[in-house]
């Protein structure tokens, strides 16, 4: 498989982005007529050459070293798919202060299409997943469909056709080389410089967490692929992986479906991170049409850096997404220990337990690290609170079950459910609370008389969120943190419509 | 059964009094027929020891209805008389009640709840007829907590699905103000300090406005804001008399309760002002504080939109704007005018902050009381090992455990020997 250098790859798409939408939306559609009509057949000469319905970032991938971090194609397949590269490029821009304005990219009016893209809640983390969307496929495919070419090279197109593409591939990267370099896009967060990097880095810890937990996972062949349609043969196996891959994107736009996406996602996320060649590994695995898969490309090293930090690309350009992620600050939970406690006995033999059963008729128990309490009542049901993460609240309870072991009870741990995530963020500027009470009248209650904040509850996801008039958000209700995120995106634009009085 | 009658047509003896609109009828139960008729009082009994009965025991009203609920129905009316509502507010206010009460957590809430439910009725007929009536209000007329006000509101709000528009700010100022009592002379009352009703209010009214304009009225309690107003109001129309006088003077003489955050809202409101003033050349030399700029209400009232305008901005571009604007604005005044460039280097004293400052709630304005560190990255997945010293650490030795018992004992005893009539009691 041909496997173009970097430079090349951004000319053809420099020279896609300089042609009207119209015409663009020609060209994709063109690439991507040839890339199914050659799927599976033979290698292509040229990496370039659309071969799958991905081919457009394909071409980016490829000729960015793969480092380039592209939501999944299939989402937007015509124009709204080059929002995307728009994105990707845009990203680029906003981490390279030095980078002069880049219109070309900037400007692109395919972007206000991507407002019909997926709008996850959990955008931030999908973003991590969907840029590795070519991963994620790939290892769900499994490592049959894993086919690694040794070497990058060039080669004559074989078709006429191909080779116009190849041009056109070629005067993009052309264009692009000016743009920002390929590294940064791995390196860059995607909020431009807002102030917002702790936020985008505590939501990759989250990712971190999760990888750590894919990779103790392991096998790709514990994988499950029942997703896949019936109809399968080997051959046709990549490319109706990439289409049911689309169909997934594609239900993907709706939220609600997102937080199904993120696990497997996230999973993929996980193993693609663990090592820069998975990373590239899944690509090639993607594009199976195409025959070769992507080469690690001589940036491989570069893809290491990818693991400690960046968002990935959101869907959405910069300027429809607000940059802003909400801070999970309490997480309730709740497990069964599935033994009757003497409430007395605990209270008595540990020290950290509080039990006064005029008052309440429970132990309140408390660990210092995680910082969290405990009410364990008799029945053997207790109710955890105060953790940040969910993993955190897990761990807590998994230690008050030991200290309740420890005492002499035969507790196990049972049915351990998150029962509500209470998440908070700042929109930094003032909400004319009057104003939006009376547009969003069914779904807000503003008492000034009796609380300072606007309650709103929210329909989809089933939140209810306080807005204060200094801009601060509390979210709460939440039974997953893809709600949390989900209510924040819907209701940004919102708050935004109440910026100015 | 009164008397001993018989049915003349079926010869049996169970004759019901009925009530056939307000004409009692005796009819027999089995066969129908009407015995008597037109018996103008409801029973016999009634009847024969000449008692008059009531409207509402003599129609059958009330025939389905508990009497729990015949009481609230009573009370709500009852409010709606007092607050001297028009009557069409009770009609709404009693469907309510009765809409609330087939529920049956409402059924079966304590006597308290059922209390406060009559002045949510209340409340939230007002509310959709913009008739300007506040929780605090109510809560006093009903003797009721606010808390158990909130509660029950918020319920019945959601339970009937409800849409009750916000409080009427401008009514609300009327109603308030009418409410002073400084609009005669009286023995309380000094001459100087009586004040013709229509200017106060107009004022007030306008002062509300700017209030609501800059972000100082939304989240708080509407009426704070409405009180400082009427204080500034009030000493702006005669200043040179009222000046010495302070807010809680004023309520005191305008027979109104001070509420607690009237004094930092008024401090609030001439913060605004001062900075408005700071836009008029003339009195901007003149370099008020926060007294003085009193006597000049009535000038930065007038030009209000223009100054709040200038006097503020949204953010560092605003500050640009700003500055362009001013040689072309028309402004009103003597002096200078605008040919004197307000330069944000040129003010004479450093006190008052160069350039427009940012219109923004005063929340966002002062500093964080403490600044949040974001928070730790965290690494936990938590399926890790748990260490047995970790748990350790949280439970008692035996030795312990035998000096807590000991301790526990030893506080009961002593509870019990200074409680011995308890003792006696449960011995």
């Amino acid at each position: 498989m041909i496997f173009l250098a970097e430079g090349m790859a951004k000319a053809a798409l420099g020279r896609y982005w300089r042609k009207s939408p119209d015409l663009r939306a020609k060209q994709l559609l063109s690439w991507r007529r040839s890339a199914v009509i050659a799927a599976g057949e033979r290698p292509l000469p040229c990496g370039l050459l659309p071969r799958s319905p991905l081919s457009p970032f394909l071409l980016v991938t490829r000729g960015l070293g793969a480092e380039f971090r592209v939501p999944s194609p299939a989402l937007h397949w015509v124009p709204g798919g080059c929002g995307s590269l728009a994105w990707a490029g845009a990203e680029a821009q906003g981490t390279d202060p030095r980078a002069p304005a880049r219109p070309l990219l900037a400007r692109t009016p395919a972007r206000p299409r991507l407002a019909n893209c997926a709008r996850g809640a959990d955008k931030r983390p999908v973003r991590h997943a969907r840029s590795l969307d070519l991963s994620c496929s790939s290892t769900r495919l499994g490592a049959p469909l894993f086919r690694l070419p040794a070497l990058l090279t060039l080669g004559p197109p074989p078709m006429e056709e191909e080779q116009a593409y190849l041009e056109l591939y070629l005067d993009q990267c052309a264009a692009q080389d000016d743009l920002a370099p390929p590294r940064s896009l791995l390196l860059s967060p995607v909020v431009p410089d807002d102030g917002y990097i702790p936020n985008t880095s505590n939501s990759e810890t989250v990712f971190n967490s999760h990888l750590e937990e894919v990779k103790a996972s392991g096998h790709f062949s514990s994988v499950d692929l029942s997703f896949l349609p019936d109809e399968l043969t080997q051959e046709n196996k990549d490319q109706s992986v990439i289409r049911s891959k689309q169909d997934i994107e594609e239900n993907c736009e709706t939220p609600g479906q997102q937080s199904r996406m993120l696990l497997p996602r996230e999973q993929d996320v996980g193993l693609g991170l663990i090592s820069g060649s998975t990373l590239l590994n899944s690509h090639s695995q993607v594009y199976p049409g195409d025959a070769d898969p992507v080469q690690p490309s001589p940036e491989k090293p570069n893809c290491t850096p990818l693991m400690s930090i960046t968002p990935m690309t959101p869907v959405t350009p910069v300027s429809e997404c607000s940059g802003i992620v909400p801070q999970l600050q309490n997480i309730v939970s709740t497990v069964n220990l599935a033994c009757k406690l003497d409430l007395k006995k605990i209270a008595l033999h540990a020290k950290n337990a509080e039990y006064n059963p005029k008052r309440f008729a429970a132990v309140i128990m408390r660990i210092r690290e995680p910082r969290t309490t405990a009410l364990i009542f008799s029945s053997g049901k207790m109710v955890c609170t105060g953790a940040k993460s969910e993993e955190q609240s897990r761990l807590a309870a998994r230690k008050y079950a030991r200290v309740v072991q420890k005492l002499g009870f035969p507790a196990r741990f049972l049915d351990f459910k998150i029962q509500n995530m209470v998440g908070s963020c700042d929109v930094r500027f003032p909400i004319r609370l009057e104003g939006l009470v009376l547009t969003h009248q069914q779904f807000s209650s503003y008492e000034p008389e009796l609380f300072p904040g606007l309650i709103y509850r929210m329909v989809k996801p089933r939140i209810v969120l306080l807005i204060f008039v200094s801009g601060k958000v509390v979210l709460t209700g939440a039974k997953e943190r893809s709600e949390i995120y989900e209510a924040f995106e819907n209701i940004y634009p919102i708050l935004k419509g109440f910026k100015k009085a | 059964m009164p008397g001993g009658g018989q049915c003349p047509d079926c010869g049996s003896t169970e004759l019901v009094e009925d009530s056939h609109y307000s004409q009692s009828q005796l009819v027999c139960s089995d066969c129908g027929c009407v015995v008597t008729e037109g018996v103008l009082t409801t029973t016999f009994s009634d009847e024969g020891n000449l008692r008059e009965v009531t409207y509402s025991r003599s129609t059958g009203e009330n025939d389905g209805v508990s009497r729990s609920q015949q009481r609230g129905l009573r009370r709500v009316r009852d409010l709606c008389r007092v607050l001297q509502l028009p009557s069409t507010f009770e009609d709404t206010a009693v469907a309510y009640y009765q809409q609330a009460y087939r529920h049956s957590g409402i059924r079966a809430a304590r006597l308290q709840k059922k209390e406060v439910l009559v002045g949510c009725c209340v409340l939230i007929t007002c509310r959709q007829h913009n008739w300007p009536l506040t929780m605090g209000t109510i809560c006093t007329l009903l003797y009721a907590d606010l808390d158990v006000f909130s509660g029950t509101y918020m319920q019945i709000v959601k339970l009937l699905g409800l849409d009750v528009p916000s409080l009427c700010l401008a009514d609300l100022v009327k109603t308030y103000c009418s409410s002073f009592k400084l609009f005669q002379a009286s023995p309380s009352v000094p001459a100087t300090y009586v004040e013709d009703k229509e200017k106060m209010m107009s004022r007030t009214l306008q002062l509300v406005e700017l209030a609501d304009e800059t972000w100082l009225v939304t989240g708080r309690h509407p009426l704070p804001v409405i009180t400082a107003a009427a204080f500034l109001a009030w000493q702006s129309l005669q200043p040179s008399h009222r000046l010495a006088c302070s807010l809680a003077r004023f309520c005191k003489v305008a027979n109104v309760e001070l509420p607690c955050p009237a004094p930092s809202r008024l401090q609030e409101l001439v913060a605004v002002l001062l900075r408005m003033a700071e836009q008029l050349a003339w009195l901007r030399v003149l370099q008020l504080d926060k007294r003085s700029v009193v006597k000049h209400i009535g000038d930065l009232l007038q030009h209000r939109h223009t100054l709040v305008r200038k006097a503020f901005r949204d953010g560092p571009e605003g500050l640009e704007a700003g500055e362009e604007e001013e040689p072309r604005e028309q402004c009103q005044g003597p002096g200078q005018g605008k040919e004197v460039a307000r330069s944000p280097f040129g003010l004479p004293a450093g006190k008052r902050l160069a350039g427009p400052a940012l219109l923004l709630p005063p929340c966002m304005l002062k500093p964080p009381k403490r600044v949040c560190p974001p928070p730790p990255v965290s690494t936990v997945t938590g399926d890790e090992n748990i260490s047995d010293s970790e748990i350790e650490q949280y439970l008692r030795t035996p030795q312990e455990v035998k000096d807590f018992e000991k301790a526990q004992a030893a506080r009961e005893a002593a509870k019990s020997v200074s409680n011995p009539d308890v003792q006696a009691g449960q011995g």
